[in-house]
């Protein structure tokens, strides 16, 4: 059975005639060096090219819609994404509040730290009462510090819920990145030359991966 | 050399209560005369107008860092030889490196207590 030739698209058969008939007309001008160029050959030509340029421009045209499309459809997806990110949520609520939970920590072991020191001093600045005076300074004191260290329960609460903002937000921040171009995904934040000396301050300040005193002390 | 007990010692650090907790130590050290700042400025300008018998100073610190006035001081030919000692949780060895070249005499990391703090003295000043 002969096997079924595939029919060439309009746009093919077009290019072909073009091409044929281009060849065509140098051949006839090559075979009258002497001639001149009618202005029906001009026109010939001109006519040729423009009917040449019909199916690219169409073509053009289709993978520019095609393109557009794509465009159109990220950005309606980006967008959905964007709203289920609540930037307003997080902006007016979230990390208003974040900044209050933090406050609310630093005012509470501030205060608990002051009142341990206090107890501390007291004891140390009452050796020379009789024995059974310190005794009873030192049992008050020590009970103070006890109630003092009882911080650590409210403000681990709050780190908690810090902790859980931040998560909540990473998250977004995720989807959004998987949403957006690779070259877009490196791009951070234009610092300033003292914002990025403050982060960098901040960035080193106290870590996990530095050397123990041991190790220091071996340098001195 | 020796640190005299009523010889005058500089703390340098933003946090109120570490400089507390200094002041605490260095007395139960027997070392009463303690002067504070809190930054590296506030700090030089107290050298400038005394003559400190040890310094210790916190690293990360705003506007001046503890490293800054480490190198200030080693600069001025008054204060070049004032030991020095760097009390920080900045703990990475490049820091140690960078800090000893400026001319620290000894490094403390945060937490520590009072036996750490009496060593380092106690090593700057040959005890």
């Amino acid at each position: 059975m002969a096997k079924a030739q595939k029919k060439p698209t309009t746009d093919t058969a077009s290019d072909d005639m073009v091409v044929q008939s281009i060849l065509d007309l140098g051949d006839r001008l090559k075979n009258n060096p002497g001639g001149q160029m009618t202005l029906t050959d001009v026109i010939g030509v001109a006519e040729l090219l423009t009917s040449s340029l019909q199916p690219l421009l169409r073509r053009i045209d289709v993978t520019m819609q095609k393109e557009l499309r794509g465009i159109l459809k990220k950005i309606v997806t980006l967008r959905s994404e964007i709203s289920k990110v609540h930037a307003d949520d997080i902006a007016n609520n979230r990390i208003p509040e974040m900044g209050k939970e933090l406050s609310e920590v630093v005012k509470a072991t501030e205060t608990a730290t002051n009142s341990i020191m206090n107890a501390a001093e007291t004891v140390l600045g009452a050796q020379d009462l009789a024995e059974a005076e310190y005794k009873e300074l030192v049992t008050n004191q020590m009970m103070d510090i006890f109630e003092s260290c009882s911080f650590q329960d409210i403000t681990g609460q709050r780190v908690t819920k810090v902790v859980d903002t931040v998560e909540v937000i990473e998250e977004r921040i995720v989807v959004l990145c998987e949403m957006l171009d690779s070259h877009e995904k490196g791009m951070g934040p234009v610092l300033s030359d003292k914002e990025q000396s403050k982060k960098d301050q901040l960035l080193s300040g106290p870590s996990s991966n530095g050397v123990d005193q041991n190790a220091i002390d071996a340098m001195f | 050399m020796s640190l005299e007990a009523n010889s005058p010692i500089l703390v340098v650090d933003d946090y109120s209560t570490m400089v507390r907790i200094l002041r605490n130590l260095l007395k139960q050290l027997g070392y009463e005369n303690v002067d504070d700042a809190a930054d590296g400025t506030e700090a030089l300008k107290k050298i400038e107008a005394k003559k400190y018998g040890l310094v210790i100073s916190d690293w990360n610190m705003e506007p001046m860092t503890g490293y800054d006035l480490l190198r200030h001081v080693r600069q001025r030919p008054e204060s070049a030889r004032t030991p020095f000692i760097m009390v920080t949780a900045e703990s990475k060895t490049e820091n140690v490196i960078a800090a000893k070249k400026a001319g620290v005499n000894n490094y403390i990391v945060k937490p520590f207590n009072a036996q750490t703090l009496k060593g380092k003295i106690d090593a700057v000043f040959g005890a």
